[in-house]
């Protein structure tokens, strides 16, 4: 990431050279870049700040500290009703018709799509191979019952811990309340079907659909070990993937730089969550943040200039896909990253209706890792059952209203 | 009697006023024949009387200078008081009956007390306040305690007494996010571990941080660790000033161990006592890094029939809606209130533990 805004300064002195201070605001993507980057760029000072994941306090700090970025970075509805005043639209730039998962609010686009992420249950060939389970069967709650089940007996030859590793502890909640919550809002629906997100965001639970979803959670926790499920950290979950006490992990392709710089080359692809009944042949696609104008910005010419040398040069291509890491939301990418879940990402991509949307952050602020995480955390313990469950997160929708 | 450095911690009329030591220094500058008398009170008065011989005008004319110098010496504290305390704590006032958002440009409605009628209706918040209670009168207690038997022992006659000294204060030079992260590690991987060892299942099996009431344990224990050597100095300080000739008389009066410390040790340091719980009392109810390293505001507990976090202390809930929720005046209404009752709390113990106080 730390890259790519490197790239953006020496693109953004070349064609405006007017001010000799520039600043963009991301995100963090690979969590060793240190938050402050500075340099310096044809004599000019650059100021590159970047903020961890999804915190947008330091953002809130910038803009009332007179430093303005010309670009800064938000994630979907959430993020637009906090800077609806801060944003101006694109209008005819070449990179809009090479996308399909640009941020528009009525009909105006706002956010170019920083790079796709996704994610599924991502498991190990191996594993799944040693164990006879052929992940195409791997569509139905059905498929991963029998599946977790057939692994879960022979643990002990396979070397595993658990089946899955699944975190729903208190360092974990994002896992919970954002990434698998998902599932309730999209699955089984057509991408951009945002009905059940509606229903939600004004209060309305879908009980039915809550207890099919209820089910999956069960078994998924079921087949976790205790530890990781109840304390485990990212390292912890990730870790008993990585070193093979884990067929399955919970988590999407940005595991992929802690994948590599700990090592690990086993195969892995994504195999679709089942959250809801019925079969399911997609993994969870979209584009979860997006660059955005600052309408206060001097330079906006600029920053409009680089986003489309980003999305249509060789040069912005590879900075993309080798050096960061990621996978363009463009259709004129034809590099493919080399990093196995993100190759698995791109796959999905390419197959049709091989996507649900991304939602969770279109939910109002605090409310996947605030208010319904915990519960998650209460029914691994057992401190809920099932049907508790389901009554806390009917009534917890419901007090959105 | 007895004068020590260390009783210079107990207040009453000990600390130099600030107003005083200007009009102190000012007085010297125009009287050279003051300078041995070290007295800020009786300085004035001399000065006043010097004054009163003179012409009336001129006495006018130099009191109101002196009133001028003296204000003007005030200016860089009070000003800096006013613009970095005064004014932020009014406009925190004026933000929590407000819909503020904190983004630059966006206009702050007044919603009056809104946002106070959300808190106390809000269960969490109510939870929050009773765990806070709770933790802060544990680890009051849990700190105190060991800091005390820690000060009795490094007191005594043993070897190696200023080693052990050291070694006890030195948690308290970790910074509390470190020291969160190394306590998780030993709840988590270290004490299983040591189960493992000793063959005792029930603490292979233990997850300390999944369950509510020893997670609660668990972050005493690490605050205690932490914050136990800095109060022990304190004590330390305070035992080796308890007259040593009281305590001969009343071994020679044949006083056994347990009244010497009932009514010599503990009456002579219940200066140490006012301090130390007032430390400890406002330190545990602010208690932030180590709940977010440790513990991150979990496990879940179920609290009237709702999940709440059960080791969400005021300062980490206060936190959390502000940033987590986004709801900055929301969260600010609540910083209000924990100021109010930190300030109630802490100004009752003063009071409480200054009427025990022995005058020396």
């Amino acid at each position: 990431m730390h890259i790519i805004l490197k790239l953006f300064y020496e693109k953004l002195f070349k064609l405006s050279g007017k001010r000799n201070h520039y600043t963009v605001i991301g995100r963090n993507k690979n969590e060793k870049i240190v938050n402050n980057n500075n340099g310096t760029c044809n004599g000019n000072s650059i100021i590159c700040r970047l903020w961890e994941n999804r915190d947008p306090k330091n953002l809130k700090a910038e803009f009332q500290s007179d430093r303005q970025p010309d670009i800064y970075v938000i994630e979907g509805m959430g993020g637009y009703n906090t800077w609806k005043s801060k944003l101006t639209p694109f209008e005819n730039e070449e990179w809009m018709d090479l996308t399909t998962l640009e941020f528009a609010v009525d009909g105006q686009v706002y956010g170019f799509p920083v790079a796709v992420e996704a994610w599924g249950m991502a498991y190990n060939k191996d594993i799944l191979e040693q164990a006879g389970v052929d992940p195409a069967t791997l569509t139905s709650q059905a498929g991963y019952k029998a599946a977790f089940e057939k692994i879960d007996a022979m643990k002990g030859d396979l070397g595993l811990k658990s089946v899955v590793a699944m975190a729903a502890g208190p360092d974990m909640r994002w896992v919970t309340g954002l990434h698998n919550f998902n599932g309730y809002l999209s699955a089984g629906l057509e991408y951009g079907d945002t009905s059940v997100l509606d229903k939600l965001n004004s209060g309305e639970a879908d009980v039915e659909r809550l207890t099919e979803y209820a089910d999956w959670v069960e078994l998924l926790f079921a087949y976790a070990d205790e530890a990781v499920l109840l304390t485990g950290n990212y390292d912890a979950q990730v870790g008993q993937f990585a070193t093979g006490q884990a067929a399955f992990v919970h988590q999407g392709n940005w595991i992929d730089p802690w994948l590599t710089d700990n090592g690990v080359d086993f195969p892995m692809g994504f195999a679709p969550h089942a959250s809801v009944y019925g079969e399911h042949n997609a993994i969870f696609i979209g584009a979860p943040s997006y660059y955005v104008l600052n309408s206060d910005s001097q330079n906006q010419e600029a920053a409009k200039a680089f986003l489309n040398f980003m999305a249509t040069t060789e040069a912005g291509h590879n900075y993309m896909v080798n050096e960061a890491k990621m996978v363009p939301a463009f259709t004129n990418v034809t590099l493919v990253p080399d990093t196995p879940l993100s190759a698995n990402v791109t796959e999905w991509l390419n197959k049709e209706n091989g996507a649900y949307t991304w939602l969770q952050n279109d939910m109002p602020d605090g409310f996947g890792m605030g208010t319904i995480a915990p519960l998650y955390e209460s029914y691994a313990k057992g401190d809920l059952d099932k049907a508790a469950f389901i009554a806390q997160l009917v009534g917890k929708i419901e007090e959105i209203k | 009697m007895h004068t020590h450095p260390s009783y210079e911690l107990k207040g009453k009329g000990k600390f130099p006023i600030r107003e005083e030591t200007k009009t102190f220094l000012l007085i010297h500058k125009k009287n050279p024949k003051n300078q041995t008398n070290h007295n800020p009170i009786s300085n004035q008065n001399q000065v006043t009387t010097n004054k009163m011989t003179e012409g009336e005008g001129k006495r006018m004319n130099k009191k109101a200078k002196e009133k001028l110098v003296f204000w003007l010496f005030l200016v860089p504290a009070l000003s800096s008081f006013i613009l970095v305390v005064v004014v932020p704590f009014f406009m925190g006032v004026y933000y929590s009956m407000t819909d503020w958002t904190a983004v630059a440009g966006q206009q702050a409605n007044w919603v009056g007390l809104g946002n106070y009628k959300n808190m106390f209706s809000d269960l969490a918040f109510r939870y929050s306040f009773l765990r806070t209670f709770l933790f802060t009168l544990l680890s009051v207690i849990a700190i105190n305690a060991v800091a005390l038997t820690l000060a009795f022992l490094v007191t005594r006659e043993i070897r190696f007494k200023n080693f052990f000294r050291a070694g006890f204060f030195i948690p308290n030079l970790i910074g509390g996010l470190v020291l969160g992260y190394i306590w998780q590690f030993i709840f988590k991987s270290v004490v299983p571990s040591i189960g493992t060892l000793l063959g005792i299942e029930a603490l292979e099996k233990v997850l300390i941080l999944a369950e509510p009431n020893l997670a609660l344990f668990g972050l005493i224990f690490a605050f205690t660790w932490q914050y136990a050597g800095y109060i022990m100095m304190i004590y330390v300080a305070a035992l080796l000033n308890v007259p040593q000739e009281l305590i001969e008389a009343s071994q020679i009066d044949g006083a056994n161990f347990i009244q010497r410390l009932r009514s010599i040790t503990i009456p002579m340091i219940a200066q140490a006592f006012t301090i130390t719980s007032f430390l400890t009392l406002v330190t545990s109810f602010k208690q932030y890094d180590i709940i977010v390293a440790l513990t991150n505001g979990g496990p879940a507990a179920i609290y009237q029939g709702t999940t709440v976090n059960s080791t969400e202390m005021l300062a980490v809930h206060i936190y959390s809606v502000a940033f987590k929720y986004n709801n900055m005046a929301e969260g600010q209404a609540r910083a209000i209130i924990f100021f109010i009752v930190l300030s109630v709390v802490s100004i009752g113990q003063v009071y409480y533990n200054k009427k025990k106080e022995v005058e020396m």
